[in-house]
């Protein structure tokens, strides 16, 4: 418990220094509010968000995208990678396939994604879903055809038949690529959705940005910025580390990093 | 647990290095009683591997026939049981949840199964292990779970590759004692795959010396049981067949 606080600690002193130094050089040196805004503005700015609700409703629409694109995304790439990675030969076939789109940038789909959904959730809700099937069906794939043989051998000679080899073998065999495939996924996905936000819709973090540039409001900018980064943050420690944690760690399939 | 009985078995390979068609296994032929303890020792690509990986039904035979209890093999399954080098125990299992895995197969219910484990797990003195994962556990302690999962689901013939190549001596030399000890208790019929002669001349009834894919000779071994290393390592009559065996695996 010591060692948890002590390393959440040693994580946010970094930040605190930049806080610091914020708060003290940007009204020393005299900055123009209009090129970037002081600390208590921006803590200002937070305040009113919450107040009057705009912020909050930003932080859901984003939120939603996010969570329907990843299930969305989740539901058909897992028993897809599944069933691509138990044949060697269709796995080999798509693999090229899977990793080129996986490296395809989330925001290259916004043109052609608002000529199909127009402007606004759907468009955005396809660019998250891309950002993180691509790359979980990827990895999911990599994942069975690198469960050892052995294994796959130890549950047939105990009897499992295909339905058993595939929910007590396959799946769980490749869950350390699973997870892997969703952090890195959704990584993506996040940066996809602001960049995609400031282009196809009219609510959203990446629109609340876009729409205070136009009226010089810096410090509704950086709070962006700052909610942005701190969201990816909770959700990766908070929801994603802990799955692992209890998951494939547990079973001693990743090194403890 | 039923016989096994091996005839003419054979395996041909197309090697795509030599360009040619290779033979790993020479017309077999073997016949394992009921409660038979029979070891196949040979060197390194004797073939005996093969025969093994053919018996579990991992790999199709070119020629002669496999059967157990009277029919012939098409592919893995529960009848036969398999133990290997490298464990294969799931990681993402308990060790309890391991040795269940079988009867679990088997459609047996959850009280029923986790009972059926707890008592082979008590067998191999690993009740402590029951709610621990196996990468927590000692290579040999993953080792005995892997003999008792194989066990728990009561096949007809119990298969073992080399089961105990990748432990240290001294572990070994127990897993040994221990797996013997079981077999009386429990009399499974096994085929223990080896390369270690004193191994297989300590473990069995029968020791078949393979070389190059043949059967070069079967010998009984008469020692008494229960068998111990410590008196069985200055045992007159150990000495003398370990040596006819080495003799012959060396010689081939």
């Amino acid at each position: 418990m010591l060692h948890r606080l002590s390393s959440a600690l040693w994580f946010c002193a970094p930040f605190i220094v930049l806080l610091v130094l914020w708060a003290v050089f940007i009204p020393y040196f005299d900055v123009n509010p209009r090129l970037f805004p002081h600390l208590s503005s921006v803590v200002q700015a937070g305040i009113e968000g919450i107040q009057d609700g705009t912020l909050i409703q930003h932080i859901k629409a984003s939120l939603l995208r996010v969570a329907v694109g990843t299930v969305l995304a989740l539901i058909i790439a897992v028993p897809l990678g599944v069933a691509m990675g138990v044949s060697p030969i269709v796995s080999s076939f798509l693999t090229p396939l899977f990793r080129f789109f996986s490296v395809l940038a989330g925001i290259a789909w916004i043109p052609i994604a608002t000529l199909w959904f127009g402007y606004g959730f759907g468009a955005i809700t396809f660019v998250i879903f891309n950002a993180v099937f691509f790359i979980v069906t990827y990895n999911t794939l990599l994942g069975v055809s690198t469960i050892p043989l052995h294994v796959r051998n130890a549950a047939a000679s105990l009897g499992a038949g295909r339905w058993a080899m595939l929910t007590e073998v396959l799946l769980p065999g490749a869950l350390p690529n699973i997870v892997t495939g969703i952090r890195t996924g959704l990584g993506f996905a996040w940066r996809g959705l602001i960049a995609a936000e400031m282009i196809a819709t009219n609510v959203g973090l990446g629109y609340m940005l876009f729409v205070a540039r136009d009226f010089y409001r810096t410090e509704v900018i950086v709070l962006g910025m700052i909610v942005i980064g701190v969201l990816w943050l909770l959700l990766d420690r908070l929801v994603l580390a802990p799955i692992e944690r209890a998951t494939i760690e547990r079973w001693g399939m990743v090194q403890r990093a | 647990m039923k016989n096994l009985t091996i005839r003419n078995l054979s395996k041909t390979y197309f090697d795509p290095y030599a360009g040619t068609n290779v033979t790993a296994v020479h017309d077999v032929s073997l016949n394992v009683g009921q409660g038979e303890f029979v070891c196949i020792v040979g060197p390194s690509g004797c073939g005996k591997t093969t025969i093994l990986n053919m018996i579990a039904g991992f790999i199709p035979h070119t020629g002669g026939e496999i059967l157990v209890g009277g029919r012939p093999v098409k592919g893995p399954g529960p009848d036969r049981g398999v133990v290997f080098q490298s464990f294969a125990l799931f990681p993402w299992r308990t060790v309890l949840e391991n040795v269940a895995f079988g009867p679990k197969m088997r459609g047996v219910r959850k009280a029923e199964r986790e009972k059926i484990a707890h008592e082979y797990l008590a067998l191999a003195k690993l009740t402590e292990a029951a709610g621990r994962y196996p990468a927590e556990l000692s290579g040999g302690m993953q080792q005995r779970v892997g003999v008792v999962r194989a066990l728990a689901n009561e096949p007809d013939v119990l298969l073992m590759d080399e089961p105990f190549a990748s432990v240290d001596a001294q572990t070994r030399m127990t897993l040994q004692e221990e797996l013997t000890r079981i077999w009386q208790e429990k009399r499974p019929t096994v085929i223990f795959i080896t390369h270690d002669v004193a191994e297989a001349v300590f473990l069995a009834n029968r020791v078949i010396a393979l070389s190059k894919g043949r059967v070069l000779e079967e010998i009984d071994v008469d020692l008494p049981r229960p068998r111990s290393w410590d008196s069985l390592n200055d045992d007159a009559r150990f000495k003398e067949l370990s040596g006819r065996v080495r003799q012959l695996v060396r010689s081939a």
